[in-house]
């Protein structure tokens, strides 16, 4: 359905992308996973032929991306689309329709008789995800798609998706989990991990444990249950554990001088610098 | 693309910024020169307006192609499956569509308020004659919602606008204008587009001159519109 190889594209002497390829079949549910800058948006806009790779080709239904649009089998929510401000919803979404040989209709109640000017931000977005699905396509290529949702209208979005092969960007490690089956992990423009949800998870889900240690036993703590990583900065250590229970329980048993405890779940970013072994 | 211009077509024809814009300000406008300074003559003064509000229409066919360029609303479009001349096509023809209305209000506004009065075959061709006229604009506009993003396509097209309407004897006739000035204003597009009624007023047809100056202006702006629509495609 999708097929990128080694693209590249550089903006200026930022590089975006370094050397990505990535397939896509019929079917799968695909998050791609990163934080902001981490390339997402750039890949995604080669992929839709709007932006020109730097080398390296995508391919969408095995045809120049364009081509593909052409034909009118790939529905697309943009992160920066804008609207036109003085129609109505209802007659915006049926002009899009009417491009496509097939349509498949989000219920949009109310929402149809207004003007575009008069939508909130989160309806804006709900919207562009029924422009999106209007000509009910096969593949769908979402990017950020429940920015600024209630949770009735991501539920309605995700309900769509069901039966759609899916390509979405997210930096959501949890909107992953709810709806993607393969996870494609991006970091400063490379694929730093590609594979079923549950392997992400281990890579960089758990929880955080920060600790103050006067005497600094790294293999100690290394050595502790769950613990998959451990950052020390002078006399502070960070761990990432998959089981912070088991850890903190074995930590005090172990080291009778901790002090400062402190836990919270792994945020993305921080996963990300432990993983690629600098910034993302 | 038939779906995409009938929307286009429809969002022209119920726009009141449109109706306030090109008839609205037009109509005024002649009934201050006629009634209020009496500066000009009633129907060469509704000639003018009527052209005046229509070049308005035509050239901001371009203003609004730059706000839906600087909102990502072309970026929206460029992943459906509307061709790229699609997209310029339905915004042409329905902006030039959406300048008929106004031209037949102005002139409307000149026979009931201004009590102008022509024969039957006369105000039937007037509404044509001044549609065609401005088709150059239509480019010209277009060069610019391409040349420019946003708010300042609008704020240029404005003053090209003001200053092309001058030039061309819409607003004060040529006649009153300096010797030099004149020759210069006799060739540009607005005058020759105002000649096409002002000559119907008489009952006579638009001049080889006009023909000729209309068709080159149409022609330069075309090649500036695909030129400045190239550029921004390819960025």
């Amino acid at each position: 359905m999708l097929e990128l190889t080694d693209l590249t594209k550089k903006y200026g002497d930022i590089t975006a992308l370094d050397g990505v390829s990535l397939k896509v079949r019929k079917g799968e549910k695909v998050a791609l996973l990163g934080p902001n800058g981490a390339g997402k948006t750039t890949l995604l806009s080669i992929a839709l032929g709007l932006l020109s790779p730097g080398s390296g080709t995508a391919r969408l239904l095995g045809r120049p991306p364009r081509e593909a649009m052409t034909a009118g089998r790939v529905g697309v929510l943009l992160q920066d689309a804008g609207l036109p401000e003085d129609v109505k919803v209802g007659d915006l979404v049926a002009a899009v329709a009417g491009m496509y040989p097939g349509n498949a209709l989000l219920d949009l109640g109310d929402l149809a008789e207004r003007r575009v000017m008069a939508l909130s931000g989160g309806q804006r977005q709900l919207v562009r995800f029924a422009l999106a699905i209007a000509g009910d396509p096969e593949l769908l290529i979402l990017d950020e798609p429940t920015v600024g949702l209630d949770v009735d209208a991501q539920r309605a979005l995700w309900r769509q998706v069901r039966d759609r092969t899916v390509v979405f960007a997210t930096h959501y490690l949890a909107e992953a989990d709810d709806h993607a089956d393969r996870v494609v992990l991006l970091s400063g423009g490379r694929v730093v991990a590609d594979g079923p949800v549950e392997e992400i998870k281990a890579l960089v889900g758990g929880t955080e444990v920060r600790v103050t240690l006067d005497v600094m036993d790294v293999p100690g703590l290394r050595a502790l249950p769950g613990v998959q990583d451990v950052v020390v900065d002078g006399s502070t250590a960070t761990l990432r554990t998959g089981d912070s229970d088991a850890t903190l329980r074995a930590m005090f048993a172990a080291f009778d001088e901790v002090r400062n405890v402190r836990t919270a779940g792994v945020d993305l970013e921080s996963a990300f610098v432990s993983l690629t072994g600098k910034g993302a | 693309m038939r779906s995409f211009l009938l929307f286009e077509v429809r969002r022209g024809m119920s726009s009141p910024v449109n109706l306030v814009f090109l008839a609205g300000f037009p109509v005024l406008l002649y009934l201050l020169w006629t009634k209020v300074l009496d500066l000009a003559s009633g129907p060469v003064s509704m000639v003018s307006m009527a052209t005046y509000g229509a070049m308005g229409g035509a050239l901001f066919i371009g203003g609004a192609i730059a706000m839906e360029r600087a909102s990502g609303w072309l970026r929206q479009l460029a992943v459906t499956p509307l061709p790229a001349h699609g997209y310029i096509v339905s915004k042409v023809v329905a902006g030039m569509l959406a300048v008929l209305p106004s031209v037949v209000i102005v002139l409307a506004a000149g026979a009931l308020l201004g009590g102008v009065r022509l024969p039957v075959g006369t105000w039937l061709v007037l509404p044509l004659l001044i549609w065609v006229g401005v088709v150059p604009f239509a480019a010209l506009g277009v060069a610019f919602g391409y040349a420019l993003k946003g708010q300042s396509a609008n704020i240029a097209t404005m003053v090209v606008f003001f200053l092309l309407a001058v030039l061309g004897g819409l607003w004060l006739p040529v006649s009153r204008m300096p010797g030099w000035f004149r020759v210069v204003a006799e060739y540009s597009p607005a005058y020759q587009s105002g000649s096409l009624g002002w000559r119907a007023l008489d009952g006579l047809p638009p001049t080889g001159t006009s023909a000729l100056v209309l068709a080159g202006w149409t022609a330069l702006f075309v090649l500036l519109g695909v030129w400045r629509y190239r550029r921004a495609m390819w960025r």
